[in-house]
């Protein structure tokens, strides 16, 4: 098990700087996702630790290995691409034995090996066919026991599951997560898919336009989100601007644009009076009430009006018109068996708590 | 960012051993293609180091010569009408439209490729000729009273061949084209009220248009500067000819090169043209990936039109093979309208006699060196434009696609006139210049061939090599070469057997007996009075059965995507 540390690595293409001086620091047996918006960098950076570029500045260590000289073929890597990139002349097996035979592994242990790394995947029974015999999911796991068989010291994920559709992309998932946790291999796993990284990631990073946002557990950055860029990428968020008129140990106080106020937690960094700022609020923390009733005494309570409502069963989605003019996402878990219409007023409230407060 | 920073940036990712490659390649093409061409170009433009147009005035004052260049131009221009005029219908039917016997059709349409039309001639000379086969039989039915000259004295002969041969060409690329439009582009337009002519003209035609073009460029030059077929027609009053005529004058007569310089110009022009027509409305198809095109079943009383077409129009194209196979066996053809006896002698003596044995040697030996060449360099160039970035990469890509819009005669000559005083004099050992001028010639096919093999075999097939520990040369080998391999084998199958066929280079090059290729050998021997055209038929169709053995493996390893390869 190795710790892959990267240190202000900054990629450049033409003079589009695709990576800006960004440092990570994956620990040893950990699935660490790099998270973002496409072209956001995450697939270079992935590159970046695969050796298939080199870093314009900074250095990518292995432990306390330098790598930024050391070619693709001896980092010992493995890497399941986006399309597979399985190769078509093989079969699933000498696809998977090839790494081993390249490192002239002894036939004997040579054949064992593959055949375990294809029951991990359990695709023993597929390991004759070629790649034009088998479904995408299949592929897909003849591409991940290519890259686990050779024992890499780093497993890396490009976004190994947005060419499956979606039912098998929740059945893979889990089983990425266990293959990986019962080899405890570093793995850096790249998506775009925030469920993805929510439900599998020990750690994540959050990257925006070359440079990284945030790192954290998945309930670190869905809880704290560290700026309005996360908030509304992990996860949805209604965004309300404001002012702070008054800031307390606990307590922040907003005025909105609308002119309401808005009781906030008082968030980790520096805050002044007057200051320009913005709150996030998830629709999930919103609820919805059709009157004023005497248990509400002491809460915030905002009058609105319903644009528009999608029931889904489990959960309704509601768009609301509150706080001056604006448009406010609220999710109900739980709706119940009456239906509310379109135009009916109701209130919205939310805890203090669960409104978290960014520089403008 | 500034300049500066841009060049250093460039600098930077630059692939110092493809730079270097690259500088090597340029080099060839420096040497082989560039050097003689600016050769001429300066013996056409000055007389000593004195400027002067003298020469491109006589060919507008000189009668004769003014006369010779319309009658090239018009030959070009004949010919590639008379071929659009055919191939046009033909590859939409083919495309379009299912019918019996279709499959068998796709076969025989590619065997006008296969003998170039100089070889066709020395046949249709016996069928057409004042006192021929077709003249015999009519007036021996009395349906005329004298013998008619269905040559128009080589200027009809010379089209006629022409386009017997090339219409192939414009016809794969027209179906290639036409099998690439999307059906829901033109099920759109049905949708929109759109049909019949009207959609064809609207819709179909323009999508179609790029690939009708690539090749009406093929058969334009072609047709424009074959030396071959109107040699055989003993008709002088043409451009090439005369060329080939001047080789011997070259260091006193300046004429040579003005009328070389004139027909790469004229070639030029109208590659240009054609690509920026075509260019300008080369549209991406919405990637859907593969697309089935809209194939519609013709039965009953309409296919007698499909049969009286294509029987007409496909084999009446193989009436030339058929004509040089009969006289290649024909004992004694004179004055009658088939032979009065049979004989397999001609090929003995194809088989036997020092020139023609020698000549299919040497065939050979010069096909398999510039063969060589070509793959070496065609997946070396490919390989750089598909996978690397360096300074100047488009400026090898057009370079390495020029040899397409070069006329052979061109190139033939600018290489007796830049190395007859080097080394490489062809007038004592013309060898190298051969192979160099076949290989030169035939790389685009060699190239287009790797790096399509090169596209269609992702990076990260190489990338997920490298990263399971595999150094890149074992990923080239194991990987890559595997993937590529069919592409690189057909596009050298092409280039050799189109060096095993060449006319141009062949004819103006090897002067000396002993290096004779297949094509300069039959053009020696049909001059040779007796038995010379017999010979030289049955040793045409010797050389057709290697380049048909040849192009069936082609086909076989490329499929349906051969006729791409064709494009100019």
């Amino acid at each position: 098990m190795v710790k892959v540390t990267l240190e202000g690595v900054s990629k450049l293409f033409g003079d589009f700087l695709a990576v800006d001086g960004i440092d990570i620091e994956v620990k040893e047996g950990e699935l660490f996702f790099l998270l973002g918006p496409s072209g956001c960098g995450k697939t270079t950076t992935l590159r970046v630790i695969a050796g298939f570029y080199k870093p314009d500045m900074g250095q990518v260590y292995f432990d306390k290995r330098p790598m930024n000289d050391v070619p693709p073929h001896k980092r010992n890597v493995g890497m399941v691409f986006q399309n597979y990139a399985l190769w078509p002349h093989m079969t699933s097996y000498d696809n998977v034995i090839y790494g081993l035979k390249v490192r002239k592994i002894p036939l004997s242990e040579r054949v064992r090996r593959a055949k375990e790394a294809l029951d991990i995947v359990q695709m023993r029974e597929f390991a004759m066919r070629y790649p034009n015999q088998l479904s995408g999911g299949q592929q897909q796991r003849i591409a991940l026991a290519r890259a686990i068989v050779t024992e890499p010291e780093v497993l890396l994920l490009d976004e190994p599951l947005s060419n499956l559709d979606a039912k098998l992309r929740l059945e893979t998932r889990q089983e990425i997560k266990r293959i990986q946790s019962e080899l405890s291999i570093t793995s850096i796993y790249v998506t775009h898919d925030q469920e993805e990284a929510l439900s599998m990631a020990d750690r994540m990073a959050i990257m925006n336009k070359g440079k990284i946002e945030q790192i954290g557990s998945p309930r670190e950055v869905y809880s704290n989100p560290l700026n309005s860029f996360i908030a509304g990428f992990i996860g949805e968020s209604n965004f309300v601007d404001g002012v702070v008129q008054s800031v307390s140990t606990d307590r922040v106080v907003v005025i909105a644009a609308s002119g309401d106020e808005i009781h906030a937690r008082t968030p980790i960094g520096e805050l002044e009076v007057d200051q320009k700022v913005v709150c996030s609020i998830r629709p999930e923390s919103i609820h919805i009430m059709d009157h004023v009733a005497q248990t509400s005494m002491g809460i915030q309570l905002f009058e609105a009006e319903i644009v528009s409502l999608t029931y889904y069963g489990v959960i309704e989605h509601y768009v609301l018109s509150s706080l001056g003019d604006m448009e406010i996402k609220v999710t109900n878990f739980n709706p119940e068996a009456k239906r509310r219409l379109e135009g009916e007023k109701v209130y919205v409230t939310f805890d203090p708590e669960d409104v978290d407060i960014f520089p403008y | 960012m500034g300049r500066r920073d841009y060049l250093g940036r460039l600098f930077h990712e630059t692939d110092r051993d493809a730079f270097l490659i690259f500088l090597v390649i340029m080099a060839f093409f420096g040497v082989f293609l560039i050097f003689p061409i600016l050769y001429v170009l300066r013996g056409a433009f000055f007389e000593g180091n004195r400027f002067t147009l003298t020469y491109f005035n006589l060919m507008v004052t000189d009668p004769f010569y003014r006369q010779s260049i319309m009658n090239s131009t018009m030959i070009g221009i004949f010919t590639t009408l008379l071929t659009s005029l055919f191939s046009l219908p033909l590859a939409y039917l083919m495309v379009r439209y299912d019918f019996p016997g279709k499959r068998l059709m796709q076969g025989i349409l590619l065997i006008p490729l296969v003998m170039p039309p100089f070889v066709g001639s020395i046949g249709m000379k016996q069928l057409f000729a004042r006192y021929g086969s077709v003249n015999l039989l009519l007036m021996n039915l009395s349906l005329i009273q004298r013998p008619i000259d269905w040559f128009g004295g080589g200027f009809y002969g010379v089209i006629i061949m022409e386009a017997l041969h090339l219409y192939p060409f414009m016809y794969l690329n027209t179906a290639a084209s036409l099998a690439n439009i999307d059906p829901t582009l033109e099920e759109q337009a049905e949708n929109m009220g759109s049909n019949g002519f009207h959609l064809f003209r609207t819709v179909t035609f323009p999508l179609l248009l790029p690939g009708y073009l690539a090749g009406a460029i093929i058969v334009f030059i072609w047709a424009f500067t074959d030396l071959g077929t109107p040699l055989i027609f003993e008709y002088r009053k043409v451009v090439p000819p005369i060329i080939f005529s001047m080789v011997k004058d070259i260091w006193v007569n300046p004429m040579g090169y003005s009328l070389t310089v004139m027909t790469l110009v004229v070639s030029v022009v109208f590659v240009v043209f054609a690509r920026r027509f075509s260019a300008r409305r080369s549209y991406e198809m919405l990637g859907r990936g593969h697309i089935v095109p809209r194939v519609r079943n013709i039965r009953g009383w309409k296919l007698l039109f499909v049969y009286l077409f294509l029987l007409i129009g496909v084999l009446g194209a193989l009436v030339p093979q058929l004509s040089v196979i009969m006289t290649s066996l024909a004992e004694e053809w004179f004055l009658s309208v088939l032979p009065a006896k049979w004989t397999l002698d001609y090929y003995r003596i194809v088989v036997t006699h020092d020139v023609t044995v020698s000549s299919i040697m040497n065939s050979l030996k010069y096909s398999v060196f510039s063969t060589t060449i070509d793959l070496l360099l065609g997946v070396l160039i490919g390989y750089l434009l598909a996978r690397k970035v360096f300074p100047g990469k488009d400026l090898l890509d057009s370079v390495a696609m020029l040899p397409l819009s070069i006329p052979g005669i061109v190139v033939a000559f600018g290489y007796i006139v830049a190395f007859s005083r080097t080394f490489l004099n062809p007038f004592e050992d013309p060898t190298a210049l051969l192979i160099l001028s076949y290989s030169v010639r035939r790389l685009p096919y060699t190239v287009r061939a790797a790096y399509s093999g090169f596209q269609q075999t992702s990076v990260s097939l190489e990338e997920a090599s490298l990263s399971v520990g595999a150094s890149p040369i074992r990923t080239m080998m194991s990987i890559t070469a595997p993937l590529i391999m069919a592409n690189v084998i057909a596009g050298g199958i092409i280039s050799f057997s189109a060096a095993m066929m060449e006319v141009s280079d062949s004819l103006i090059l090897a002067m000396q007996e002993e290096y004779y290729p297949i094509t300069k050998a039959i053009y020696g021997l049909n001059l040779r009075l007796g038995d010379g055209p017999y010979v030289a038929s049955a040793l045409g169709i010797v050389g057709t059965i290697l380049v048909t053995a040849c192009l069936l493996a082609a086909n076989k390893l490329l499929g349906k995507s051969m006729g791409e390869l064709f494009r100019a």
